[in-house]
């Protein structure tokens, strides 16, 4: 990142505030971002193309008798930002007043959470990228040569500055590292194919070996997949597959569609969901970790957030308008991307309590199931349906992984799932210093196959 | 802005690039989102800046800014020259592109009406009427949205053979989800339009056959059942017969996808595919939401054949993978921005159409289901798995439609699905307009089929 220039993120903000000042707003807020970013893009026989990118802009968000409007700009020049902040006046003055708008919040102050930064990407070049990149790919001929590939490497360091007619005015500054590599192997019309990745703060969270021999391993256990019945069978979901799970769980217990009653979460607050040893922590206070940040995209300082406690939702995530129609205080789970000037609401660091099972021993309690190492349980956010396709899973026969499956979908109520959690185990997978995803056991759950 | 291109490119084959594109990106937009009776929210957006693209000893570099002045762009262009010699003592993926036709032009969408002409107020107005229909619909209507989305997008490309093209491409796109309920079931219904087209598509929209629909839908599906689970012949429609094509097939043809390995069908050219009755094409020409004249590379685009009778005869392709697979390119690179390096595309994908009508098609069938209306789905290429959702069903038992179903999604092995497909109707629509994602970018499709009948497809049920 050695040509990073100097930009200016204060004046451009500062001025479009005073502007924004003498216009009779209820309230507003400006928010300004610049980020520069080096890829490397992997296609086919290994490294393709080398990438680096120089990206800013400034958004308003502002509020005129309750009405909203909204317009960023990928300029930070004094005209342009005059046009943009007329622009999002101008349509705050059409929009209608929302009644559920209250306002936004006010200042305030909290320890900066540190090893958000990592000098050691401001310096990396794409020399050193490339280089990253090879040793993945390396790893992943030593475990066996001929694969074609899909993947990459990114690093991106990125500035923040929002200011509020509220008094908020806050910094942001973080580095963001991202590896994976799809290793795709062929024997006739067979295919071994599979997926590895991994994301941090910093380069030293990175181990880029590690993740091409895991993505080779993956790959090769693919071969050889096969059909099987349908059924109604346990399933055992792997880290990555729990983390699908338990995403699409946050999502519906997040912002104004949950309290408006549009989630099928939206009547769970303070009920059992599911079994005792179910436990979400979302915590965005944790030093270094991918999710984490001293202040959410309104100013409000992150915290740690009890989400599900014993099997029961003891909260919902909030930002300023959601909880302003809950009528509780915000949770700190405001979500800003960049300058774009809309707000919405998201989950930090998501850690689900360890259990005091393994996989080894839920795989040997098994007589028949299937092992799911990545599906996406993203349900249907108003009824809680889903159906999904099991991407990679093999069958369990008699405590043994026998073989990887295809042509297989798991369907059902997502609450169903919850509710008939059996085991989970007391190790996961961290990733990114933040998230922690234990392996989960579900009951009879109805599989859909040959 | 041309001259300012033309001189980094200059500057670019003196700094030894063998080849050099800068592409200038503008897309202006503006939106409103309407709730429940409420116009909320009104939006604008600017995105601008530059993206260069060389060749330098054989590798691929590319750099972007969103500040297109000559002192940036030239800082830009030394990033994409550094980027390419930065991999080239590594191995990988050579950059291999075909010498493309100079090409200078200048092409401008004419619209009815220029959604600029409109005033926010009378917009609001009449996402306003268009809401109210789907409000009022039915006391079990618990709420509703509509949006309001135009975009301008203005593309310049110019490259070292001398191709200089600029296209400015205004859309416009309404879209209605409506969430019914009858204690504690909750259903929801869809409806979007969208084309390159102006405001006109939005005032001639009829809420009776737009918003009202997505209502009666919704309401609709409060009465309908879980599906059953299994391996079933399915009829789709238009939509799904869209939205299967090019999530099962369609990405499998991209050229880049293909040398790169991770088609199912690399291999395949020249050999049978499918059944007999299919015939596969991807269309920019047509006036769709895929629709352009150029792509991101200056190439004009053209119709292509990808699948005739059911033998794969062609690939989607780039500068690039025409190079590495020996096809002509046909106008398939775009780009979702100046941040983005243009990768192939499909445009508008469909189905051409068969010659049964849609009782012949429903009636062989004893058990099976009926798929209307897409929501999205996905594809894993390299081994040929792809997964539709639908947005309502039927079961369909002795040819006839009986129970309405509900969260239905299908799951289904590419080849083997288009080897089975038995039957391909008269009825050909293309009614799906929106976005596809592939490779970290979002780019305008669109997608349709007539009625299709497939045997042995994975439905993911409850019963």
């Amino acid at each position: 990142m050695a040509v990073e220039e100097k930009i200016d993120l204060a004046t451009p903000v500062e001025r479009a505030i005073r502007l924004l000042s003498t216009m009779g707003l209820d309230v507003f807020d400006v928010s300004a971002a610049y980020s520069r970013s080096l890829s490397i893009d992997i296609l086919g026989k290994g490294i393709k193309e080398a990438v680096s990118r120089t990206d800013l802009g400034i958004g308003a968000r502002v509020y005129k008798n309750k009405g909203m409007g909204v317009a960023f700009s990928q300029s930070l020049e004094p005209d342009d930002v005059e046009t943009t902040i007329h622009r999002s006046v101008s349509f705050a003055k059409v929009a209608q007043p929302d009644p559920y708008f209250k306002s936004i919040p006010g200042p305030a102050s909290a320890p900066e959470i540190q090893g958000l930064c990592d000098s050691e990407v401001f310096s990396l070049t794409l020399e050193d990228a490339s280089e990253l990149s090879k040793r993945m790919l390396d790893a992943v001929e030593d475990v066996r040569l001929g694969a074609m590939y899909w993947g990459g490497l990114g690093a991106i360091h990125s500035r923040g500055y929002l200011m509020t007619s509220t008094g908020v005015n806050v910094d942001i500054e973080r580095t963001f590292v991202s590896a994976s590599v799809a290793p795709t192997y062929r024997e006739g019309e067979d295919v071994g194919s599979s997926y590895e990745y991994d994301y941090a703060t910093s380069l030293a969270e990175i181990d880029f070996e590690e993740i091409g021999k895991r993505a080779a391993e993956k790959a090769l256990e693919q071969f050889g997949s096969k059909r099987v019945e349908s059924g109604v069978l346990p399933i055992i979901l792997t880290p990555e597959s729990t983390s699908s799970l338990c995403f699409g769980l946050m999502a519906a217990i997040s912002g104004e569609s949950v309290v408006k009653g549009r989630t099928f979460a939206s009547g769970c607050l303070g009920k059992q969901i599911a079994p005792e040893i179910l436990g979400i922590d979302d915590d965005g206070t944790i030093p270094g970790a991918i999710a984490s940040s001293t202040y959410d995209g309104e100013g409000v300082p992150r915290r740690l957030t009890k989400v599900v406690s014993e099997g029961s939702i003891m909260t919902f995530l909030h930002n300023s308008y959601s909880a302003g129609i809950a009528g509780v205080e915000t949770t700190g789970h405001a979500q800003r991307m960049g300058y774009g000037g809309y707000v919405g609401v998201g989950p930090t660091n998501i850690r689900v309590k360890p259990g005091e099972s393994s996989i080894d021993e839920m795989t040997a309690e098994t007589k028949r199931g299937i092992l799911v190492t990545n599906a996406s349980f993203f349900p249907n956010m108003v009824s809680g349906e889903f159906s999904s396709t099991v991407d990679e899973g093999f069958l369990i026969e008699s405590g043994e992984k026998k073989h990887p499956v295809k042509n297989l979908m798991a369907g059902g109520q997502v609450l169903e799932l919850y509710k008939r959690i059996q085991l989970i185990s007391k190790e996961g997978r961290t990733i990114g210093k933040g998230h922690f995803f234990p392996a989960i056991k579900i009951d009879q759950v109805k599989l859909a196959g040959k | 802005m041309r001259d300012l291109l033309e001189s980094i490119i200059q500057r670019g084959l003196k700094a030894g690039a063998s080849f050099c594109e800068a592409r200038f990106f503008e897309e202006r937009s503006n939106s409103i989102s309407i709730e429940n009776g409420v116009a909320r929210a009104l939006g604008s957006g600017i995105l601008r800046g530059v993206g260069i693209r060389v060749i330098v000893e054989g590798r691929w570099g590319f750099a972007s800014t969103n500040v297109p002045t000559k002192r940036s762009l030239e800082r830009v262009l030394a990033d994409a020259i550094g980027g390419a010699k930065s991999i080239a003592v590594q191995g990988g993926e050579e950059a291999k592109i075909v010498d493309p036709k100079p090409t200078v032009d200048t092409i401008i969408h004419e619209v009815k009406i220029d959604p600029e002409d409109v005033s926010p107020e009378e917009k609001v107005k009449r996402m306003l009427e268009i809401e109210k229909a789907a409000r009022t619909y039915s006391d079990r209507v618990k709420d509703s949205f509509v949006s309001y989305r135009d975009v301008l997008t203005k593309v310049v490309v110019c490259n070292s053979f001398g191709t200089s093209v600029e296209e400015a491409t205004p859309r416009s796109y309404a879209y209605c989800s409506v969430i019914a309920k009858e204690a504690e079931n909750m259903q929801t219904g869809f409806e979007s339009v969208g084309n390159v087209a102006g405001y006109e598509i939005i005032e001639t929209l009829q809420p009776e056959e737009f918003s009202a629909k997505a209502a009666e839908r919704a309401v609709k599906l409060l009465d309908a059942h879980p599906p059953p689970r299994g391996t079933y012949t399915i009829v789709v429609d238009q939509k799904v017969g869209g939205l299967f094509i090019h999530e099962a097939f369609g990405h499998n043809s991209e050229g880049d996808l293909v040398f790169g390995g991770q088609s199912i069908v690399s291999d395949k050219m020249g050999q049978k595919v499918a059944s007999d009755l299919m015939t596969i094409m991807d269309d920019p020409t047509k006036l769709k939401n895929g629709h352009f004249v150029y792509d991101h590379e200056g190439t004009k685009a053209e119709p292509h054949i990808i699948v005739e009778n059911g033998t794969l005869v062609g690939f989607l392709h780039s500068l690039e993978s025409a190079a590495k697979l020996g096809g002509e390119p046909q106008g398939s690179a775009r780009a979702q921005s100046q941040h983005h390096m243009p990768i192939i595309r499909m445009s508008n994908t469909y189905i051409a159409p068969g010659d049964m009508i849609f009782e012949e098609i429903l009636e062989d069938v004893d058990l099976g289901v009926y798929l209307s209306g897409s929501q999205y789905g996905y594809v894993e290429t390299q081994k040929g798995q792809f997964t539709c959702k639908v947005e309502q069903a039927w079961l369909i038992e002795k040819g006839e439609l009986t129970d309405h179903l509900r969260d239905v999604a299908v799951n289904g092995l590419t080849l083997d699905a288009l080897k089975n497909v038995t039957a391909v109707g008269k009825d050909f629509k293309m009614e799906m307009p929106g976005m596809c994602g592939k490779g970290g970018q979002g780019m305008y499709v669109d997608a349709g089929s007539p009625h299709v009948r497939i045997e042995g497809i994975v439905v993911g049920g409850r019963k």
